[in-house]
C-alpha cells in the first residue's frame, strides 16, 4: 500500500505541491512567530543579564505600588551612598543614570542632532569609577570628566560626524552647552543585538546637573567583596538603610526586567500565533477539500483496489499515508522558510514604524514540537474524513462508469451543521456579552469563529449551488455557450464549489471584519475629538515622547496672539487605594480646550492645592460628591487628602484632574507630557501657527493642529489595520491557492469533456475563457459570503465594546467593494494555470483517455 | 499528387498518408501510404481488426492527430496547411463528431449539447433544421434533460443530433453503437441512414460490426495500416466474409 501511496503523489506532483504549499505557509507562520518571540526574548534577557554583570545589590527608592513598567524610575538620595560604602562587605558603589531619549543631546560636525527620530533609539548615562557597575568602558580617547566633556557610543561615533578633541554644542533642557568630546565608550558587552541605542556619555556630575538629578540617583548599584554573597550584601545593606529604600540582588533586578519584557513579548507572540492559526485553519479546508476531489477521481482505482483483495483498512491508511507525506513534507520546510518569515515579520513591523532589534533566530525544541504538532496534526485531521470514506468505497465502484455523485446525506448535514452554528453563535454570544477578562472573551470569541466557520462550511453546499446560480446568471447572456458552460461547472458539484470557495470566505471575513471595527472605531475616536478637543494647537516635544520643560509654557503665555495655554502632565497614582492615572491641567483654563460637560462644581476659583475633579462615572463607582474627601498618595510616596470640586460627564479622555500647581507643589513630576494652545480669536491656522513658532523659536517643539492631532490617531489606528490586514492577505493567498488547487483538479477530471469540447471546435481561448469564469464566481460566491459574515461579526463586536470606546457602526463600504473586486481578481489569478492547462489539452489525448 | 486532387463530390480525402508511432524498436506503423477519398453524400463505414488503424485514419481525416507523412483533405482544405486554431474552427465549422461514449458534455441539456458548436461559433442555430433534426431523432420532448436523465441510447441520439445541426461537411463517428444493445443500435443506424439518404449528409463510421456495416452505402477494408479492400451497398453477410478473408 505504501507503494500505491507513494505513486499516486508521484503521479500528481502539482496537486502535491500546492497541498504542501498551504501548510508550508502555516507551518512558516508558527515558526517565525516563535522565532521573533524567542528572538526578541533572547536579546533583552541577556541585555538585563549583561547590564546587571558585576552589581550585586541595587538600591534604589522603595515604590509605594506599581512595578517596574508602570512608570519613571523614583530617584533615590544620594546620602545614602556613605551609608552604602560603610556597609561591611561593600567593595564599591556608584549611582547609575540611564535616560532613554535624553532631552540632553549633543549636535554633529555636519549639524545633525543625535536623536532618536533621526535613526536608532538613543540614551544618555554615566560611567562608574567601578566599571563593572554600569559596565560603561572606554575604549578611545579618554573618559569625560566634569561639566566641559562628553563621550559618544561606538555607533554615534561611527554614524555621525564626530572628532575627538573638538568641541561640539549639547542641548539641554534649557539652553545650550558647549562641551568636548573625550573619547568613544562602549558597554562591555558590545555582541548584545539590543545594544543598537545611540549613547551619550557623561560623569556622574555633569548628568546629575544638566539632567536635574541633583542630589539623586537612578539607582545605586554596590559590588560584594570577595567571599560576601549577593544575599548577605543585601540582608546587611537592608539593615543598614532606611525604610523609604529598597534593596535586590542583581539577580533579582534582572528576573525583574525579564519579567517586565516577557509579557510584552508573550503578547507580540500570541498575537503573530493567532495570524498563524488562521493561515493553518483556512489551509485546513483546502486539503480536506482536495482530498476530497482526489476521492472521487480515484475512486474506480480504490474500488479496483477493494476488489482485488485490499481491506478498508489498508485503503484509509494509504489516503492518511498521502496526508503524513504532506505534513511531514510541508513541516519540514516550513521549519526552513520559517526563518525567511521572521526576517519578514520583522521587516513588516519595520515598515509599520516599530523597531525590532537584529538579532539572531534561535530554534527552540518547543518551536520544532508546535511545528510539527500544527502541520502534521492539521492535515491528518482535514484527511481523517476522507480517508473515512475512501475506506467505505466497495469494490463494485470499480465497475460503475462514472465517479461519485457524492453529495452526502443533506439532512444530516442541517442538522449537524445546524447544531454547530448554533453552539458557535451561542459562545461568541456569550463571549460578547457575558464573559469577563480579556482573555476569557477573546478565547471565547475565537472559538465561536472557528465553529461558525465550520458550521458554514458543513452548510454552504446546501446553498451554493442556488447561490452559485444566481451570480452566473448573466453570464450565458454575456459569453454564450462558454458563460453556460462556466456556470454549469460552477454549480455542478455545490459542496466542492463551497469547499473551494470557504476558504476565501475565512479570510475575508476576517479581514471584513477588522475593517469595520477598525472603521468604527475610528470614526467614533474621531467624533470624540471633534467633539470633546477644543484647543487650537498642540505642542508636544519634536520626538512626540520626551516630554517638554517648563520653559516651553513661559515662553507661549502672554506671547503674542496666544489665548490660551494649558500644560499637560499625567501622573501614575493610587486614590482610594487603586492604582490609576491622574492628569495635571491648569484648572483655571482647561475648559477653554476641552469641553469636559461640567454638571457640578467649578473648575475655575478653587483652591488648587487641595482640588480634584473628577469623571461622573468615577465619581458614581466610588460614591463620590461634591465635597467629598479623596486620599492621593503619589509615586514618591507623598499622600494628599483632596476635595472633589468638580463632577463632569465626558470620560474618555480624563478621569481624575489636579492644578499643575499642586504636582509642581509636590515636587512629584519631571516633564510636561504637551500644551495644548489657543490662539487669539481671528487667527487663521497658518497665523496662529506663526505666532507658535515665534514664541517658542529655539526650541525643540512639534506643533499640531487639532485636525492634525485627529489625524494622527486615525492613523495610529490605520497603521494597526494594515498590519492586520497583511498577515490576514496570507490567509487570502492561500485561497487563491486553494481555488487553483480545485480548479486543476477539476480540469484533470474533465479531461474527456474538455477534449470533446475542443473536438466539435471549442477554441482555446474560449476554453481558457471556460474555466476563468468558473473560477470567477466561485471566489464571487467566497468573497460576497466572507464579507457577509465579516460584516456581522464586526457589527456584534462593535455592538459589544463599551459606547465610551466605540459609539456607532461605521461600515466601510469602499474597502468593502475593494475587498470583493480582490477577490474576483483572485478568481482570475488562480484560473491562469488551471485554464491554460484545460487549453493546451491535446484533444486526442482526451479522447483517448478512460 | 496530381491523380489524387480533390474534386468537388469528395468530402474528405486522404492521399499517401502515413501515421507512425514511436521510434526505433517500438516503432509502430498505424497507417502506411493510405489513400482513399469519400464521396459527398455517402455513408462509408471503415472496418478491419482490431489495431488495423481506423481509429488513426478517423482522427487524421478529422484533424484531431497529425500524420507523419502524406495530406488529408476535408473538402479543399489541405489540413497540414492549418495551425491549431484554424484546425479547431474546421472542426467546429466543417467536422462533425460521434464517438463511442461520452459524446455529451454533462452540465449542457440535450438541446444546449446539440447546439454546442454553433454556440460556440457564435452563430444562430437554424430553427427550421434544429426542428426536422429533432423530430427525426425522436428527442422534442427531451430537449431541457442533461445528459445523466437520458438512457445511453437517448444520449447517442442527442450525439447524432449535435453532429448534424450545424450541417458539417461530414460526419465522423467512432463505433457510434458499440456501447448500445443491439435494437438501440439499429435505430441509431438507421437514422443516420436517413441523414444521408434524405439530408444529404456524409458520414464516416468506423465500426466492428458487419451489421452495423450494412447500413453503409460502402465499407472499406484496412488491415495492418493499408486499405486491402472495398464492397459497394454492403449486406451483413457480404462484410463478415471480407472480414473473414482479411482475419487470415
Ligand atoms: N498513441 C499511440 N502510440 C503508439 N501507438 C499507437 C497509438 N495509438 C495507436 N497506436 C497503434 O497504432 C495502431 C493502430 O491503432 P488504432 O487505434 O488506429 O487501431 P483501431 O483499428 O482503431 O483498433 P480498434 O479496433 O481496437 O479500435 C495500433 O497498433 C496501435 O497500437
Ligand atoms: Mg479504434
Amino acid at each position: 500500500m505504501l507503494k500505491i501511496t507513494l505513486k499516486s503523489i508521484l503521479d500528481n506532483k502539482i496537486r502535491f505541491f500546492l497541498t504542501t504549499l498551504t501548510v508550508t505557509m502555516g507551518v512558516t507562520f508558527v515558526v517565525a512567530s516563535f522565532a521573533v518571540a524567542d528572538s526578541l526574548r533572547d536579546t533583552f534577557e541577556g541585555l538585563s543579564a549583561d547590564i546587571n554583570e558585576g552589581t550585586d545589590a541595587k538600591v534604589r527608592a522603595d515604590r509605594p505600588f506599581g512595578g517596574i513598567d508602570d512608570s519613571v524610575p523614583l530617584p533615590v538620595s544620594l546620602d545614602y551612598l556613605d551609608d552604602i560604602r560603610a556597609v561591611d562587605g561593600v567593595a564599591s558603589a556608584a549611582p547609575t543614570y540611564f535616560v532613554f531619549d535624553p532631552p540632553v543631546y549633543p549636535t554633529d560636525g555636519s549639524g545633525n542632532e543625535v536623536r532618536t527620530f533621526n535613526g536608532p533609539p538613543t540614551a544618555a548615562l554615566n560611567w562608574t569609577e567601578d566599571e563593572v557597575l554600569a559596565q560603561m568602558y572606554l575604549i578611545e580617547g579618554e573618559r569625560p570628566e566634569g561639566l566641559d566633556e562628553f563621550a559618544v557610543g561606538p555607533i554615534e561615533f561611527a554614524d555621525f560626524d564626530f572628532v575627538i578633541g573638538e568641541t561640539y554644542t549639547i542641548t539641554l533642557p534649557e539652553g545650550t552647552r558647549e562641551m568636548q568630546l573625550s573619547g568613544v565608550m562602549q558597554f562591555g558587552f558590545p555582541d548584545n543585538a539590543a545594544v543598537g541605542a545611540v549613547l551619550t556619555v557623561f560623569d556622574q556630575v555633569a548628568i546629575q546637573q544638566l539632567m536635574g538629578f541633583e542630589g539623586v540617583a537612578e539607582e545605586i548599584n554596590v559590588r560584594a567583596e570577595d567571599g560576601v554573597t549577593s544575599e548577605e550584601l543585601v540582608e546587611r545593606l537592608q539593615a543598614a538603610l532606611d525604610d523609604d529604600v529598597e534593596v535586590i540582588t542583581g539577580q533579582e533586578a534582572t528576573d525583574e526586567f525579564n519579567d517586565a519584557f516577557g509579557s510584552i513579548i508573550s503578547v507580540i507572540q500570541t498575537v503573530l500565533l493567532v495570524f498563524a492559526f488562521v493561515v493553518l485553519f483556512v489551509s485546513t479546508f483546502i486539503i480536506n477539500n482536495t482530498f476530497n476531489i482526489i476521492l472521487g477521481q480515484r475512486i474506480r482505482e480504490l474500488g479496483l483496489l477493494r476488489a482485488i483483495g485490499a481491506t478498508g483498512k489498508q485503503i484509509r491508511r494509504s489516503v492518511l499515508g498521502e496526508a503524513l507525506v504532506v505534513g511531514i513534507v510541508a513541516t519540514i520546510i516550513g521549519l526552513l522558510l520559517g526563518f525567511v518569515g521572521a526576517l519578514a515579520i520583522r521587516a513588516l513591523i519595520e515598515a509599520a514604524g516599530g523597531s525590532l532589534p537584529d538579532a539572531p533566530l534561535p530554534l527552540r525544541i518547543r518551536t520544532v514540537i508546535w511545528a510539527v504538532a500544527l502541520g502534521v496534526g492539521f492535515t491528518l485531521l482535514a484527511s481523517l474524513v476522507p480517508a473515512y470514506k475512501a475506506s467505505r468505497i466497495p469494490p463494485i465502484a470499480a465497475l460503475r462508469s462514472d465517479g461519485v455523485g457524492d453529495e452526502g446525506n443533506a439532512k444530516l448535514r442541517y442538522l449537524f451543521g445546524g447544531l454547530l452554528a448554533v453552539l458557535g453563535i451561542a459562545l461568541t454570544a456569550f463571549g460578547l456579552f457575558g464573559a469577563s477578562g480579556t482573555r476569557n472573551v477573546l478565547s471565547l470569541l475565537g472559538g465561536g469563529a472557528v465553529i461558525i466557520f465550520l458550521a458554514i462550511a458543513i452548510l454552504a453546499p446546501l446553498f451554493a449551488g442556488q447561490a452559485v446560480s444566481a451570480l452566473a446568471s448573466p453570464l450565458p447572456a454575456l459569453f454564450g455557450s462558454t458563460g453556460t458552460l462556466a456556470r454549469g461547472n460552477a454549480r455542478r458539484s455545490p459542496r466542492r464549489t463551497a469547499s473551494t470557495a470557504i476558504a476565501l470566505t475565512i479570510g475575508l471575513a476576517l479581514v471584513t471584519l477588522v475593517s469595520v471595527v477598525a472603521s468604527s472605531l475610528k470614526e467614533s475616536v474621531d467624533r470624540q475629538l471633534q467633539q470633546v478637543v477644543a484647543g487650537d494647537f498642540l505642542i508636544t516635544s519634536e520626538d512626540g515622547n520626551t516630554g517638554l520643560q517648563t520653559n516651553v509654557v513661559d515662553a507661549l503665555e502672554g506671547a503674542d496672539g496666544i489665548a490660551t495655554v494649558v500644560p499637560e502632565r499625567s501622573e501614575f497614582v493610587q486614590i482610594l487605594g487603586e492604582e490609576s492615572q491622574l492628569d495635571g491641567v491648569s484648572l483655571d483654563t482647561v475648559d477653554q480646550v476641552f469641553d469636559f460637560q461640567l454638571s457640578e462644581g467649578s473648575f475655575e476659583g478653587v483652591d488648587v492645592a487641595t482640588s480634584i475633579a473628577i469623571a461622573r462615572s468615577y465619581a458614581e463607582d466610588n460614591e463620590l460628591a461634591l465635597g467629598s474627601t479623596v486620599p492621593v498618595t503619589f509615586f514618591s510616596g507623598v499622600s494628599r487628602d483632596l476635595s472633589v470640586t468638580a463632577i463632569y460627564d465626558e470620560d474618555a479622555f480624563y478621569s481624575y484632574i489636579v492644578d499643575n500647581a499642586l504636582l509642581e507643589e509636590l515636587g512629584v513630576v519631571r516633564s510636561i507630557d504637551d500644551v495644548v494652545v489657543n490662539v487669539d480669536e481671528g487667527l487663521t491656522e497658518d497665523q496662529g501657527r506663526a505666532a507658535i513658532e515665534a514664541a517658542t523659536a529655539g526650541l525643540a517643539v512639534n506643533i499640531q493642529t487639532r485636525d492634525e492631532v485627529i489625524g494622527s490617531f486615525k492613523q495610529a489606528i490605520d497603521i494597526v489595520l494594515g498590519i492586520a490586514t497583511v498577515f490576514l492577505g496570507l490567509a487570502l493567498f492561500i485561497a487563491l491557492i486553494g481555488i487553483v488547487n480545485t480548479l486543476t483538479l477539476s480540469v484533470f477530471e474533465r479531461t474527456r469533456e474538455i477534449g470533446l469540447l475542443r473536438a466539435v471546435g471549442m477554441t482555446r481561448r474560449q476554453a481558457r475563457r471556460m474555466i476563468r469564469w468558473e473560477a470567477v464566481v466561485i471566489a464571487l460566491f467566497g468573497a460576497l459570503l466572507g464579507v457577509l459574515l465579516g460584516v456581522a461579526f464586526g457589527a456584534a463586536i462593535v455592538g459589544a465594546v463599551p459606547e465610551s470606546f466605540i459609539d456607532r457602526l461605521t461600515m466601510p463600504w469602499g474597502r468593502i467593494i475593494v475587498f470583493v473586486v480582490v477577490a474576483v481578481l483572485f478568481g482570475l489569478i488562480a484560473a491562469i494555470f488551471p485554464a491554460r492547462r484545460a487549453s493546451k489539452m491535446k484533444v486526442l489525448d482526451a479522447i483517448a483517455t478512460g | 499528387m496530381s491523380q489524387a486532387s480533390p474534386t468537388m463530390t469528395t468530402a474528405a480525402q486522404a492521399v499517401a498518408a502515413s501515421k507512425v508511432y514511436g521510434a526505433g524498436d517500438t516503432q509502430v506503423v498505424a497507417l502506411n501510404q493510405v489513400s482513399v477519398a469519400f464521396a459527398a453524400g455517402q455513408f462509408t463505414a471503415i472496418m478491419g481488426p482490431s489495431g488495423s488503424g481506423k481509429s488513426t485514419l478517423m482522427h487524421c481525416l478529422a484533424g484531431l492527430d497529425t500524420l507523419s507523412a502524406g495530406q488529408v483533405f476535408i473538402g479543399e482544405t489541405d489540413l497540414s496547411s492549418l495551425n491549431e486554431n484554424q484546425l479547431t474552427l474546421l472542426r467546429r465549422d466543417s467536422v462533425g463528431f460521434i464517438f463511442q461514449a461520452f459524446n455529451l458534455i454533462p452540465t449542457l441539456t440535450a438541446i444546449e449539447n446539440i447546439t454546442l458548436p454553433m454556440t460556440l461559433a457564435g452563430t444562430k442555430p437554424d430553427q427550421g433544421w434544429l426542428d426536422q433534426i429533432m423530430a427525426t431523432v425522436g428527442l422534442a420532448d427531451r430537449a431541457g434533460h442533461r445528459p445523466s436523465e437520458l438512457s445511453g441510447g437517448q444520449q447517442q441520439r442527442v450525439a447524432v443530433a449535435r453532429a448534424l445541426a450545424s450541417r458539417p461537411s461530414i460526419i465522423f463517428a467512432d463505433e457510434p453503437t458499440g456501447n448500445l444493445d443491439s435494437r438501440t443500435g439499429a435505430e441509431i443506424l438507421e437514422f443516420m441512414q436517413r441523414a444521408v439518404r434524405d439530408l444529404g449528409q456524409t458520414i464516416v463510421m468506423v465500426t466492428h460490426d458487419p451489421v452495423a456495416a450494412s447500413y453503409s452505402d460502402r465499407v472499406v477494408f484496412l488491415a495492418d495500416g493499408a486499405i486491402r479492400d472495398e464492397l459497394m451497398s454492403p449486406t451483413a453477410d457480404a462484410v463478415f466474409d471480407r472480414m473473414r478473408a482479411l482475419g487470415d
